[in-house]
């Protein structure tokens, strides 16, 4: 099956936060109360019960004073996902045949690991301490259908479809390099950006935490490379020296 | 009869078999976080319980290892130049004809054993009760992430080469784990400091 992505077009987006109503009516989470902070904004930040938002983003440019970037904060779907490398249950997290990174909360033990391997800050965690996040309507998409935001949003600022082809058209569209297309193996939300992604306040060169890496590449094989290696020096040294005894009372 | 000495007091040898029955249920539910063993969930039942039960082996354990300060940390620091003479000889392990200066009550190896696993039993225990009583702080989570398995890792390496010093390798010495005593002739062989300061 060719990898499902979404293309994100903050050029073409106007702000009506339908994509943000719509997530929640299907995945039915509650709304929340926010107060007005003084920024069409809201709310603040993603939580348990949001899995996206639209980020405002004011950045006068030259020729235009008042340009107001909306950048969809939410799950980026990593191919080399660091919440997956680093969850220490199996089936918590995991891959759909999509390339979707969904969750089972039945299988997740609240550790909270996937907060520190997850390089964009996406997992929150519910009143049971089970993760929530956006798992790109993974029901929807086996069954064939775009997921909630893409399906709702009105200007195709949110587009669904085989990753390569959204790429292809992004850059038949102008965009030289579409964010997330190689970084952690390619992000399943890639966005394209006119500008640089710091301008969108999008890190430019997301990672893996280097010590998550080290952890995954050195000390997780060293743990039985390790035993096996004490264990085989052990039987080796029996065979070789044998036992040390004291026989008697003469010195040896 | 062979005359015996006590090695071992009762609470010891308890606080042992505590701190050795913690680590091994604490490893095994480690490994199974490593590699997603879902095997051992007929054991535990769950992930969920692994995580529950490694936590509080944990506790256990970190207990445990508080109470081994008072036995051994004394006598572990109580370092001397028959301590290099033991290293120079390798502590008479890969020689028969080796003559190995005169031991404390800890040999110079157990003296260094112990330092090693009560600093990284520190290290594992603080790193653990971070990740567990700090979730979702990234910065402290992540270093103690590290720590943790660069500890555990040092540690299940030094763990096999313990138990096969304590039994295949030294015939008689598991029963200190289990009687506290060893024959005083043995004593005076391998440990003839401690049995001179005894008076014995
Ligand atoms: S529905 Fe589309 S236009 Fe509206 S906020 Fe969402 S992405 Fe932007
Ligand atoms: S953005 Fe974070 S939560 Fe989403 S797949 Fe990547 S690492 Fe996992």
């Amino acid at each position: 099956m060719k990898r499902k992505a979404l293309l994100i077009s903050p050029e073409l987006c106007i702000g009506c936060r339908g994509c943000q109503t719509a997530c929640k009516s299907w995945n039915q989470l509650p709304g929340a109360k926010t107060t007005n902070r003084g920024t069409y904004e809201n709310p603040p930040d993603l939580t348990p019960d949001l899995y996206n938002r639209i980020r405002y983003v004011e950045m006068p440019s030259e020729t235009n004073l008042v340009r107001w970037l909306f950048v969809r904060q939410m799950c980026m779907h990593c191919d080399d996902a660091g919440c997956i490398k680093i969850c220490p249950a199996p089936g918590a997290l995991f891959k759909t045949k999509e390339g979707a990174v969904a969750f089972n909360k039945d299988k997740c033990i609240g550790c909270k690991l996937c907060v520190a391997g997850c390089p964009f800050d996406v997992p929150r965690y519910d009143e049971k301490d089970k993760i929530s996040k956006c798992h790109l309507c993974s029901d929807r998409i086996a069954e064939g259908l775009a997921p909630a935001c893409a399906k709702t949003c009105p200007t195709g600022a949110i587009a669904y479809g085989d990753r390569d082809d959204l790429i292809g058209k992004a850059q038949k569209a102008g965009y030289q390099k579409v964010y997330g297309q190689t970084d952690l193996g390619g992000l399943g939300a890639i966005y394209a950006f006119k500008d640089t992604p710091k301008i969108y306040g999008m890190d430019e060169r997301p990672a893996i935490p280097e010590s998550v890496v080290f952890w995954h590449r050195v000390l997780k094989p060293l743990a039985y490379i390790g035993l096996g290696g004490a264990v085989a020096a052990s039987l080796i040294h029996y065979a070789a020296f044998g036992p040390k005894r004291e026989e008697g009372g003469e010195e040896k | 009869m062979t005359q015996m000495v006590r090695k071992a007091n009762a609470f010891e040898i308890l606080n042992h078999w505590v701190i050795a029955i913690s680590f091994f249920v604490l490893t095994i539910s480690g490994f199974g976080f490593l590699f997603h063993l879902e095997q051992l969930n007929s054991v535990f039942g769950s992930f969920n319980n692994t995580k529950v039960i490694h936590n509080w082996a944990g506790v256990v354990f970190s207990v445990s290892l508080f109470f081994t300060l008072f036995y051994y940390l004394p006598e572990a620091l109580r370092l001397s130049s028959d301590d290099i003479g033991w290293i120079l000889k390798a502590g008479g392990y890969f020689s028969k004809k080796a003559v190995v200066s005169p031991q404390d009550k800890l040999n110079t190896g157990q003296k260094f054993y112990y330092l090693f696993v009560l600093v990284l039993g520190i290290a594992i225990a603080a790193s653990g009760f971070i990740i567990w009583l700090m979730p979702g702080v990234r910065k402290w989570v992540l270093l103690s992430h590290l720590v943790h398995n660069i500890s555990f890792d040092l540690m299940i390496i030094a763990f096999p080469i313990h138990i096969y010093l304590g039994t295949l390798a030294n015939p008689g010495t598991f029963r200190i784990m289990v009687y506290g005593t060893v024959p005083l002739e043995w004593a005076k062989k391998r440990h003839a400091k401690w049995v001179q300061k005894m008076g014995l």
